[in-house]
């Protein structure tokens, strides 16, 4: 069973809460339900639009093609995306939207009566499609009340709604209901740092970095965190650095031009060895580019952040439940190695809305400060691990350093070749048991069975797994730690595979070239999309 | 207890500077004033922070031995104000140069100043950038011909004392190098200060600008001149009346140009930091709660 409603209208219509508020009703009725959100950047006007994939098994991503149903709050709406119908498909639209096959709905005569504000258009018209699909009033009234705060007035804007219209085409299949969540990559980012004991949030406002600030910033009072804005992106970086040093969970957040600014101070957790997690929201570049619209574009410069060498761990969550999961792995290692940990993330899965069974983080975060501090401290005390003693100023008295300089053991400055060779070594040692205890960590995964594989990463994972389950004989692999890389896991993965395929949401693959820098392994099969919008199921089927 | 000296905050990192070096008076004056709050029970050593960024000024870092964040060049505020939001209960000390703070990494400096966080700047001016062999920065003189500058520079210099009083600071001070007694008292009462204090320091550099003579004959004291460091519209009078241009006719004000307790620190606002250090706080947060957030029944 399948199902697919465009939600379209001006920026300023509520679209996106429309989308969010009948997608969450569907998922409280037993349905898994995808939710994609399309807006050009701006505030007032231009067209956004909402794509709600609903079905009784799990799904991770939309089609474009095939609406059951169209709600057009104006004429763009209409125009841009009739012709993506199914043939029995219909338009709900206020009466003032031309369109055939419209169900009217007489908008204005319900705000007039009750004397609601024009932008309730939107909750009277997914009141009316969730009737045309013969649902109950009561989960659609449930969810309005939780989403817009108890917002009476639009209950009863929406039972105007679902009594002006009948049920024109209800959906036979109704699967058990059972609880879920319904959650975007942003929100699952933000919960995961607050499970890993996040206490400064720092960041500069970046679409679609933003969101994710502005979740942490809502909920910082009922955890006792804060969610702090500063100056511009170097300062955001190079403060967390110091909150870090000074014993804070420290987060940062950004996209790729934000990114960009802090590559120094990146550079200086390389060599200042202050744990640090970054969250880097990937959209459409070089440059500004196509400023809310998706892309991969940035997994080389995640991979190579900073000028010089130093190690650090990069993940890329492939959807919500897994932002969730490797968000608190990703403080996990940051902490326990006084390293950087970038979380790569991108404007598809940051700003999609998944149906999600259940979470199951597989580590628990700590500051692992040591408890006595010895009178011969050395803040950069050579370990076989490579990882130092953590101690933090003002805990003891003696003097805790960290230093963007050379140095020797204590952080005093030092430019001896000796010490730069003793410093790197302890360093890089680290790698080799970041890596063995991210290989614990399901770095590679492999869904479906098959002698043809399609490799990739991140958020083309919704796609992917929904293409494969109509494929015979391909499996997916997919990469989520991209540094260091799993390379006996990977070459594992595909070591049987008659046909690779990779599949990014770039222009040049990027994750093959780190592949065959890792590996050896060259993949020359390539569906590579570039438009700025995510990758489709079809789009994906259609080329292989 | 035994009284702490300056001494006792001495490292083994051998000093770099060049002999008759401003920074010298820096670094002792630095020294004194900690030893003495420390002695007077304002603070413990843990509990002292310095941040540097990259510059001769910022190698203090290596000679005082307290805890310390060698920052990259330009970046000395922003790890300051990150520590005193992390632990407010650190007394953090931001050292700068003119570069470091007036060029690469002004912004910072104005938006510290605006937050009124509760950290110290001191901003070792020599008017030249010294570490990379004499060029020059935003408060350098008209007419400098330095190796980058070989045709004099014409820009108007920058008044660090007008620009963090109107971006809100509420310590602004400036003193000489080589004045030690009064640059100690003014580090301490900055130090103690709650809200953003600056520390202008006049600091011959010998190699590249030396103005050593020209501050010996032109600097006063404001307090021996009649100011109220109280009243903002004197301050901003006073501030303005040497240009950094280095001016046969100009007196150079030195001392507090203004103080003021009126406003808030940043810290202070934030309910969670104010609540103390964060490193000390147990986090026992449900991630199955945290996720009930976003579940539908």
């Amino acid at each position: 069973m399948y199902r697919q409603i465009l939600i379209g209208g001006e920026a300023g219509q509520g679209i996106a809460k429309a989308a969010e508020i009948l997608g969450k009703a569907f998922v409280r009725e037993g349905f898994y339900v995808f939710n994609y959100r399309d807006y050009p950047s701006l505030i007032r006007g231009g067209h956004n639009f909402n794509v709600l994939a609903i079905s009784d098994e799990p799904i991770m991503s939309h089609e474009f093609e095939g609406h059951d149903i169209v709600i057009a709050l104006n004429d763009d709406t209409v125009v841009k995306h009739a012709a993506e119908m199914k043939d029995n498909a219909v338009i709900f639209a206020p009466n003032r939207v031309n369109a055939e096959k419209k169900i009217s709905v007489d908008t204005d005569a319900i705000i007039k009566e009750l004397n609601v504000p024009r932008i309730m258009e939107n909750t009277i018209l997914i009141a009316a499609a969730w009737k045309y699909f013969g649902m109950p009033f009561e989960s659609l009234e449930k969810t309005i009340r939780e989403e817009l705060k108890g917002n009476e007035a639009a209950v009863k804007a929406a039972r105007k709604g679902y009594d002006a219209v009948d049920a024109g085409h209800a959906i036979d299949e109704h699967p058990e209901r059972k609880p879920r969540y319904f959650i975007s990559g942003s929100q699952a980012v933000a919960l995961g740092a607050i499970a890993s004991g996040l206490d400064l949030y720092i960041a500069y406002p970046m679409t679609p970095a933003t969101p994710v600030l502005h979740y942490l910033a809502a909920l910082q009072t009922k955890y006792d965190y804060q969610a702090i804005q500063l100056e511009n992106e170097i300062a955001v970086a190079n403060a967390a650095l110091g909150a870090s040093y000074a014993g804070a969970m420290t987060m940062i957040g950004t996209s790729g031009g934000g990114f960009a600014l802090m590559g120094e101070a990146m550079s200086m957790q390389g060599m200042s060895e202050v744990p640090l997690v970054a969250y880097l929201a990937m959209r459409n570049a070089p440059s500004t580019g196509i400023p809310t619209y998706t892309g991969q574009g940035d997994l080389k410069m995640a991979v190579n952040i900073g000028h010089g060498e130093y190690p650090k761990v990069v993940v890329a969550p492939g959807d919500p439940r897994e932002a969730f999961e490797r968000t608190i792995e990703a403080f996990y290692l940051a902490y326990k190695y006084r390293v950087l940990s970038i979380i790569v993330s991108d404007k598809h899965l940051a700003e999609s809305t998944y149906t999600i069974d259940e979470f199951s983080p597989r580590v628990n975060p700590s500051r692992n400060i040591i408890d006595v501090v010895p009178s011969d401290y050395k803040s950069y005390e050579i370990t076989e691990t490579g990882v130092s003693p953590r101690a933090v100023p003002g805990q003891a008295d003696v003097p805790v350093r960290a230093t963007s300089y050379e140095h020797d053991e204590y952080g005093y400055t030092r430019e001896e070749g000796e010490w730069a060779i003793k410093m790197n070594d302890k360093r890089f040692r680290k790698v080799k048991y970041m890596a063995e205890e991210i290989a614990r960590l399901e770095p590679v995964s492999v869904y479906g069975e098959g002698n043809n594989v399609i490799v990739s990463w991140g958020s083309t994972k919704g796609a992917i797994m929904d293409a494969i389950k109509r494929l015979k004989g391909w499996k997916f692999v997919q990469v989520s730690y991209v540094e260091p890389f799993p390379v006996d896991q990977f070459k594992d993965a595909v070591k049987d595979a008659e046909r690779i395929v990779l599949v990014e949401n770039d222009v040049t693959g990027l994750l093959g070239q780190i592949i065959a820098e890792k590996t050896g392994i060259m993949i020359d099969e390539r569906v590579l999309r570039y438009d700025a919008r995510p990758l489709t199921p079809e789009y994906i089927i259609r080329r292989l | 207890m035994c009284a702490m000296t300056p001494n006792d905050l001495n490292t083994p990192a051998p000093i770099t500077w060049c002999p008759g070096c401003g920074n010298f008076g820096i670094l002792t004056a630095s020294k004194m004033a900690i030893a003495e709050l420390i002695n007077e029970g304002f603070a413990q050593r843990k509990d002292f922070v310095i941040t540097a960024d990259i510059g001769c000024g910022a190698k203090i870092y290596d000679y005082i031995n307290v805890n310390g964040f060698y920052g990259l060049h330009g970046r000395t505020i922003p790890p300051a104000v990150g520590i005193k939001l992390a632990n407010p209960e650190l007394k953090v000390i931001a050292y700068g140069g003119d570069g470091g703070l007036l060029n690469e990494g002004i912004s910072h400096l104005i938006h510290a100043a605006r937050y009124n966080s509760d950290i110290t700047v001191v901003l070792h001016n020599n008017q030249v950038f010294a570490l990379t062999t004499g060029q020059a920065t935003a408060t350098t003189e008209h007419g400098f011909k330095g190796k980058s500058t070989p045709l004099g520079t014409f820009e108007e210099p920058l008044n660090p004392i007008a620009l963090t009083l109107e971006a809100g600071a509420t310590f602004v001070a400036r003193e000489f190098a080589y004045d030690v007694a009064h640059l100690k008292e003014t580090l301490k009462a900055a130090i103690k200060h709650k809200g953003f204090s600056l520390v202008e320091v006049l600091q011959p550099c010998v190699s590249f600008h030396d103005t050593t003579q020209y501050f010996r004959e032109h600097v006063y004291r404001l307090e021996e001149d009649g100011h109220d460091p109280r009243n903002f519209e004197a301050a901003l009078k006073r501030a303005r009346e040497w240009n950094y241009d280095l001016n046969p006719d100009a007196g150079v004000p030195t001392g507090v140009f203004y103080v003021s307790e009126d406003r808030m620190s940043y810290e202070e606002g934030w309910p969670s930091v104010r609540k103390g250090p964060f490193w000390k706080r147990k986090r026992e947060r449900d991630w199955q709660e945290i996720v009930s957030l976003y579940g539908v029944e």
